[in-house]
């Protein structure tokens, strides 16, 4: 005999639960709406379906199974004394589609779309069988439904009278949708060979799915009836789930008899037994959806046992969900080597929309017929009444269901709030480029700096006391070339002054250039890439001695000093110092010979920056129109062009087009 | 044009991007690339950058969708969103797309890309600059315009299988006798060919044997005849089955007369449920 549903604390607690997740997953739910599919799960361009496929609508399906298998065996098959159970097996199918629709709404991206399969039919895609299948069998499962909920109002009872007689033709539609449906959620995954491990992919994936949706339904209709029968303190229908259990045995024999085979003739059971993690997963799966129920189900020690039918029906259903999981995305991982783990949000999400069905579940068992024995007395949302002349509660007592759901829910919402404000807070960093921030530093400068390039003397960088301050000081700034430690020197104050003081940061700081994070010294710096020689006669001139020097390379007076009759520059240049240079030289180069500026660039840096820049996320010294801009013979042409971008501020409109012209 | 194709010369790519660039400013996709949580690095395919650049040793092999002539993520659209044009392009309307993303899934070669950070998303993918080219706007796609040493050229599919072959033929040192995506996956509209195997640069190397659709395809076609005939037999078993019942009721009421025939099962039972 059941207990009085309002004392009953196991069923407090749970109901308490329960709308405690449906508040959490209701603020996740709004976020996600609000902000959209990447900040509230983990899913990524490389797993596009996660948890909400793998879980709400490929198992939800599954685990509705027992609605038309029960429906067939009682009134197709004529097994009658399935009869008492039928009822909540087509109340969980009905709520399990439910919980399908609702969990494609939330997975959906454009979930106001949801209704254009009926219009917009695509006859090659099983998941439009899938749509259509879930609209009609939805239905077809509302209209069984329908004269359980209405049979006691009493203006209903001509739809009610009209439904019962129609009950056969709703059961054989029901069965054919469903025949298609569960299968056809294998279907989908015959589009997906490219992606899936082969012990997952298969040929008969559709009758696969169809065997174990049929062992999947009957054991959620036991496991549901063993757990509600502790909820609610009752007797569970021992008998009949006996016989469910009997017939599960049998087909997960035929399940696993297909799988293995199909395996076996196709040459992929190697797979099975390579000692990867792939296999064990496989063999788990195996072991918890069929081989052991089967044991369970059919070993004298065990066989009729309640505790037997119990675990039996527990292990069949989490064996199938893992078995929807892994063949909707676990072995996915195989090929695209992204590991997916479902973000809390999405585990919340799915647990409420479960939490919620399951209240929905509670109530109708409380309100309506659906076991031959309701539960006595249920909790309503009674308000509190108080009699104010005796000073006591009449009625409910001061914290009702309705009080306890509320609190509950703000629970739950609060708790979903965190919840998604962390999530949020992980997810919405941007990728970082392992660029390095720039780092101040003081220099002394060397005796000539009018010459091209720098020359000068690291004294401190930033934070240390210059050790000796006789000296002229500049503050320098040095930026990292791509996260490899390798600084290069930025005059900041220089550059500031030659572009033309405080109105001249925007030339470098919002240029917005293509494809750039960050401006590169290259967009103004063209001309140093251009082909041209190494040699800077100046500082050739400064360095040996002034005027005087011109003998030491052009040796003989009485030839023209050209660059034909000077010395070779190995003359002096030798050996050149390969370990004193930053630059790893990755082609070979005559010894004594310095590269030119082509051979440098082409060999020496472009393939370093191809790849450092690349994996850091900046690829724009890669790009050859980088360096090969001849048409920026004049600078003031090229200065023009730079403030014209600045002034556009980047993305869009004639600064775009401006950009665009800039590519030779 | 009968058809639009591209063929991709790898060995003439140099990976300079401006074929990137390109696409960029003719799709409008922004000049900037911020890769999230949900994308890979910035140098992948992403919703903002539907063709990039494979580097893979010292070769270049761009990178976007192949347009397979039968193609996984248009027999995968429920509603046809995904869809094939008469030139073969695989084309993508954004206003009938419920967003399922099991277009994504059934790539074979995993080129289109979400945006996920929207909450009105769409699928994005290389789609051939395709209204542009039939609205006249452009002569061909944005990307081959762009090359600036014709690695990647503009065609028709029979033509540049033609001049891919005329390039292996003329160069068969250096080139590898394979034009990838002639017959992968049914064939794409996008062909490459290249001194190295591709394999080693990107090119997936457990394709499916035949076009990703044919399988679900040939299950599909037996839909109508499963239903039918899943519902003649149910009706036809029920038949039979309450038949038994009813003339195992009447030799029971004949043998023991009386009471005991009402106990027996009868049929219509069922409109209790």
């Amino acid at each position: 005999m059941s207990e009085n549903t309002a004392t009953n604390s196991r069923l407090i607690a749970t109901k308490a639960a329960l709308w405690c997740l449906v508040g959490a997953a209701a603020v996740v739910v709004g976020v996600r709406y609000a902000l959209g599919l990447g900040l509230t799960t983990a899913l990524t361009d490389t797993t596009p379906w996660g948890m909400w496929i793998g879980f709400d609508v490929l198992s939800g399906v599954a685990l509705a199974a027992g609605g038309f298998v029960l429906a067939a065996a009682v009134h197709i098959f004529g097994r009658e004394r399935y009869h008492g159970i039928v009822r909540p097996a087509i109340l969980t199918a009905f709520l399990g589609y439910l919980g399908v629709i609702i969990g494609l709404l939330v997975d959906l991206g454009r979930p106001w779309n949801i209704w254009r399969p009926v219009f917009q039919q695509n006859l090659h895609s099983p998941l439009f069988e899938v749509a259509m299948c879930v609209m009609l069998y939805t239905t077809v499962l509302a209209l069984e439904f329908a004269p359980t909920a209405l049979e006691r109002w009493r203006r209903a009872q001509p739809v009610v009278r009209l439904l019962r007689r129609l009950v056969l033709p709703l059961v054989i539609t029901g069965i054919c949708l469903s025949t298609l449906h569960q299968s056809s959620l294998g279907t989908m995954f015959l589009l997906t060979e490219g992606r899936m491990h082969p012990l997952w992919y298969s040929p008969l994936q559709s009758p696969l799915f169809l065997i174990s949706a049929v062992a999947l339904g009957l054991g959620m209709v036991t496991l549901e009836g063993v757990v509600s029968a502790w909820l609610y303190r009752r007797k569970a229908e021992w008998q009949l789930f006996g016989g469910l259990t009997r017939a599960a045995a049998v087909v997960l024999g035929l399940y696993l008899v297909v799988r293995l085979v199909d395996l076996g003739v196709r040459g992929m059971l190697g797979h099975a037994v390579d000692g990867s993690g792939f296999a064990v997963l496989f063999w788990l799966e195996l072991a918890l959806s069929a081989v052991l129920p089967i044991l369970l189900f059919t070993l004298p020690q065990s066989r009729g046992q309640p505790w037997a039918h119990g675990w039996g029906a527990l292990l069949v259903v989490a064996g199938f969900v893992l078995h929807r999981a892994d063949v909707g995305g676990i072995s996915h991982v195989a090929i695209t080597g992204e590991a997916y783990v479902p973000a809390l949000t999405e585990v919340v999400t799915s647990l409420g929309i479960v939490a919620g069905l399951a209240l929905v579940f509670l109530f109708c068992v409380e309100r309506l017929r659906i076991w031959e024995e309701p539960p006595a007395a249920p909790d309503l949302f009674a308000r509190t009444a108080f009699d104010p002349v005796g000073r006591q509660y009449i009625g409910a007592p001061w914290f009702g269901g309705g009080q306890r759901a509320v609190l509950a829910l703000v629970v739950g919402a609060i708790a979903g709030v965190i919840l998604v404000e962390a999530q949020v807070a992980v997810r919405e960093r941007t990728r970082a480029a392992p660029v390095a921030a720039p780092k101040n530093a003081l220099i002394v400068r060397a005796q000539n700096p009018s010459g091209p390039g720098h020359d000068f003397e690291l004294v401190a960088s930033s934070g240390e006391t210059p050790f000796d301050a006789g000296v002229d000081l500049h503050p320098v700034i040095l930026i990292d070339s791509g996260g490899a430690e390798r600084y290069v020197l930025f005059e900041h104050e220089a550059h500031q002054g030659r572009l033309g003081g405080q109105t001249a940061c925007a030339l470098c700081h919002h240029r917005n250039v293509p494809l750039d994070l960050a401006t590169s010294c290259a967009q103004c710096h063209r001309d140093m890439f251009e082909t041209t020689d190494t040699f800077s006669h100046a500082r050739h001139e400064t360095a040996l001695g002034g005027r005087e020097s011109c003998a030491t390379c052009h040796v003989d007076a009485d030839a023209p000093k050209s660059r034909a009759a000077a010395k070779a520059c190995d003359d002096c240049h030798r050996p050149p110092r390969p370990d004193a240079t930053l630059v790893r030289a990755t082609i070979e180069l005559p010894a004594g010979l310095a590269p030119g500026y082509l051979d440098a660039m082409h060999g020496l840096c472009l393939r370093c920056h191809l790849q450092e820049d690349a994996a850091a996320g900046e690829p724009h010294l890669g790009r050859c129109a980088t360096c090969h801009r001849n048409r920026f013979d004049d600078k003031d042409e090229l200065i023009r062009r730079t403030r014209s971008v600045a002034r556009a501020g980047g993305s869009g409109g004639p600064g775009l087009e401006e950009a665009k012209g800039m590519n030779p | 044009m009968s058809s639009f194709a591209i063929l991709t010369d790898v060995t003439k790519c140099t990976g300079c991007e401006e074929c990137v660039l390109a696409c960029k400013v003719t799709n409008e996709t922004g000049l900037r690339d911020t890769p999230r949580k949900w994308q890979g690095a910035a140098t992948d395919l992403s919703s903002t950058r539907w063709t990039t650049i494979a580097r893979t040793g010292n070769r270049h092999v761009r990178v976007h969708c192949r347009h397979c002539l039968e193609p996984g993520c248009a027999a995968a659209c429920p509603v046809g969103a995904l869809h094939t044009t008469d030139e073969g392009v695989v084309a993508y309307d954004p206003s009938i797309c419920l967003g399922c993303r099991y277009c994504m899934v059934a790539c074979p070669f995993r080129m289109t890309r979400y945006e996920w950070g929207s909450a009105n998303p769409r699928v994005r993918k290389c789609i051939l600059c395709y209204e542009k080219i039939t609205g006249g706007e452009l002569k061909q796609p944005a990307c081959t315009a762009a090359c600036p040493e014709g690695a990647t050229i503009f065609g028709a599919r029979d033509d540049l299988l033609a001049e891919a072959r005329r390039r292996i033929g003329d160069d068969p040192n250096r080139y590898i006798d394979h034009v990838w995506g002639e017959h992968e996956v049914g064939g794409t509209s996008v062909l490459y060919i290249s001194d190295v195997d591709l394999v080693q640069a990107g090119w997936p190397s457990q394709l499916p044997r035949d076009a990703v659709p044919e399988l679900a395809d040939m299950v599909l076609h037996t839909v109508p005849t499963t239903f039918v005939s899943v519902g003649m037999a149910m009706a036809g078993i029920h038949w039979v089955i309450k038949r038994r019942q009813k003339l195992a009721a009447e030799a029971a009421a004949a043998t023991a007369a009386g009471p005991a025939a009402a106990e027996t099962v009868t049929p219509g039972d069922e409109e209790q449920s």
